[in-house]
């Protein structure tokens, strides 16, 4: 059997997917990225073969994709992850419907990315190197509150009040914000429906350098957290679709983009 | 295309809620971030708090004339059984909003202003609006409105004040305003509702006034952000609440001077806040300046003290001397840098420095503001003779601009500190 893996290696998390001939995907695993990306990535595609019950012979290319690509030296080829986002969301919400702009946010970074209606990437934004906006921000701020970071979408939503916002969109300086907030006593779900708003507005922002258009993918890890997928839907005024398993959009991208390449250099 | 299941908000809901965000943030500042509060400002905080986070209406069944300036004479209106509604709009939410339909570097006063109507999204939304022609942008702006499906009327407001011409020209305006909300309203102007309206707003004057004493003690008792809050609330409050309320606060100011309960600490230098008008919750500038351990003793803008400054003078209570009285209020006193010549508001700010025993001036223009920015030349220049600091700064709405600012201000006030420390 002939099977391909797209390996992500992201700031935060190593993704890895793994398809076969006809681009379906069989099974993805995900793990930290902690302080040996090259280590950790081969561990975790290991697991993710032995998971499947395959041989390691028969992955017949590998396409790495992330932060951490070129770490990766066993990979055949490697592509930037705006490129392997891009192909995995079509693929992924294709019953759905078209994707014309994604949404990724990540552990230290986010992007806005457009696409033509065949799928190529016309025009992208990014937020680069600074950590407003992204899901470290989000970890910050659940340190801050002493919540789990998977609990702020479920506490958005008991939010009553006036949704407070934190205006520095520097992580350090948030965080000196929602101290502040904490010390005057005001509700945690207030507080925390305020820094969902205050991402989705840079989101938006970010978004809106690329063109909004209708047909909008919402992927990373951030994305599993509803109270902030509900907070951007506001801001910018329609639904979007968010997967069922957003961390893996990218590596399933790099996947399907292995069984391409592979069909092009055989044939 | 979706798979998520929350209702998503209206255009007005997401407004109101940027709004509510905007408004939350400042007033949870107003009282939670300074020493010593006062007792009686809750009613302003809680009145902001109704009307932009739980947009509650304020004057259901009564006839709301939209003001878009500070000329257009509430004493009539007043009398002629109208509330007064000021249109001039501090809010980001709104300014964005305007910025679709207003040149990128326009002002963003009138942009939120613009915003506003172009959302069609009031709490207490007016049924009428009277707009004077004072600067180029709220001129035009008033056909941009239009364009919206609002009837707006112009009240023709001329650009010099020194000519007996202009003063008989808008005098002539301000009777064609009268004659217009008179038809509109179905009710005549008379001796007796046009002396009650002048009373009342000139009791309401007195109560500013006395406020105003208080903030020339060494223990200055309040803020100038909450001064700039409840003048604020004059622009659309039920004017018999903000009486009863600015009274009790009065009375509660005046116990803290006598106990000597101060919001400024003993260096704190005094600054007399002129230019663009802070108008909330747009209050950026003033909250850097007290933030960083300054006080606001007075101000020089149209947002607040230029609204109760200067009384209608009458000579004779018969209806023709109160309409000339009351068109001369509104131009005489008018220190707007729309005039060709401004010699008024230097005087006015110097006066104001000696009076309030002032350290320093902040000198603040909205972007886009041209009138202000340009006058910012004269005002320096005549400061600085006049041997009074002076920082100019040019500000907007947008919410990410602290930083560079509050650097300025924070330096200027240090300066003013070591002069006040050297001066002992």
């Amino acid at each position: 059997m002939k099977y391909f893996a797209g390996i992500d290696i992201g700031s935060t998390a190593i993704k890895i997917s793994i398809v076969d001939g006809k681009k379906n995907l069989l099974g993805s695993r995900i793990s930290a990225s902690g302080s040996m990306f090259y280590k950790y990535a081969q561990e975790t595609l290991d697991a993710l073969i032995g998971e499947l019950n395959l041989n390691k012979n028969d992955i017949l290319y590998i396409v790495a994709t992330g932060y951490g690509r070129k770490l990766y030296k066993e990979a055949n080829e490697n592509i930037s992850e705006i490129t392997a986002n891009a192909i995995g969301a079509r693929a992924a919400a294709s019953e759905f419907g078209e994707i014309k702009t994604i949404i990724n946010i990540g552990g230290q970074d986010s992007k806005a990315i457009s696409l033509d209606s065949d799928g190529n990437v016309v025009n992208f934004a990014m937020n680069d190197r600074c950590a407003a906006g992204t899901g470290k921000f989000l970890d910050v701020v659940a340190l801050k509150l002493e919540i789990d970071v998977e609990t702020l979408g479920e506490s958005h939503f008991k939010s009553t009040g006036t949704p407070l916002s934190v205006s520095s969109t520097c992580a350090v300086f948030a965080e000196s914000e929602i101290i502040g907030l904490l010390g005057n006593n005001h509700s945690i779900e207030d507080i925390i429906c305020g820094v969902h708003y205050s991402i989705a507005k840079r989101i938006v922002k970010l978004v809106k350098r690329v063109g909004v258009k209708e047909g909008i993918y919402f992927d990373g890890g951030p994305a599993l957290n509803m109270g902030l997928v509900h907070a951007i839907e506001n801001e910018i005024g329609q639904r979007i679709f968010v997967p069922s398993n957003p961390q893996i959009t990218t590596s399933f991208g790099a996947a399907i983009m292995a069984v391409d390449s592979y069909n092009y250099e055989n044939s | 295309m979706s798979n998520t299941s929350h209702e998503i908000e209206s255009p007005n809901e997401k407004q109101n809620r940027h709004k509510a965000m905007e408004a939350v943030k400042l007033l949870n500042t107003l009282r939670e971030d300074f020493k010593s509060p006062i007792l009686s400002m809750e009613y302003f905080y809680d009145l902001f708090e109704r009307v932009y986070c739980k947009h509650e209406s304020l004057h259901e069944g009564k006839t709301k004339i939209g003001t878009m300036c500070i000329q257009i004479p509430s004493e009539i209106i007043y009398a002629l059984d109208g509330v007064p509604i000021r249109l001039c709009n501090g809010f980001y939410t709104d300014d964005e909003i305007g910025s679709d339909f207003m040149p990128q570097k326009a002002c963003p006063l009138v942009k939120a202003t613009v915003g506003q109507f172009a959302s069609g999204n009031f709490t207490d939304k007016p049924d009428i609006v009277f707009s004077p022609t004072t600067c180029d942008q709220k001129t035009k702006a008033g056909a941009t409105i239009e364009s919206f499906g609002y009837k707006i009327y112009d009240v023709d407001f001329p650009r010099t004040k020194e000519s007996e011409a202009s003063r008989e020209y808008w005098r002539r305006s301000v009777k064609q305003f009268a004659v217009e909300l008179s038809k509109f309203q179905g009710k005549k102007l008379t001796k007796t509702n046009l002396e009650q309206a002048i009373k009342k707003i000139g009791y309401a004057q007195s109560l500013y006034h006395k406020i105003s004493e208080f903030r020339k003690h060494e223990f200055v008792p309040i803020l100038g952000l909450d001064v700039f809050l409840i003048t604020n609330a004059f622009f659309f409050d039920k004017i018999n609440n903000w009486i009863e309320a600015t009274e009790k606060l009065v009375n509660e100011l005046e116990q803290r001077v006598r106990n000597k309960i101060s919001v400024s600490g003993k260096v704190s230098p005094r600054i007399v806040y002129t230019g663009s008008p802070p108008i909330f919750p747009n209050y950026k500038i003033p909250q850097i300046i007290e933030e960083s351990d300054a006080i606001i003793v007075a101000d020089e803008t149209c947002s607040s003290n230029r609204m109760f400054n200067d009384m209608v003078a009458v000579d004779e209570w018969n209806i023709y001397d109160m309409m000339d009285s009351i068109s001369d209020k509104y131009l005489k006193g008018c220190t707007c840098p729309i005039f060709t010549k401004n010699d008024d508001r230097i005087r006015r700010i110097i006066q104001l420095v000696k009076t309030y025993k002032a350290d320093g001036v902040v000198y603040q223009a909205f972007a886009g503001c041209t009138v202000y920015e340009m006058e910012q030349r004269s005002v320096l220049e005549a400061m600085e003779k006049a041997g009074i600091p002076i920082l100019y700064l040019e500000s907007d709405y947008s919410p990410s601009q602290g930083g560079q600012l509050s650097t300025r201000v924070e330096a200027f006030i240090e300066s003013l500190k070591t002069r006040r420390r050297n001066k002992k």
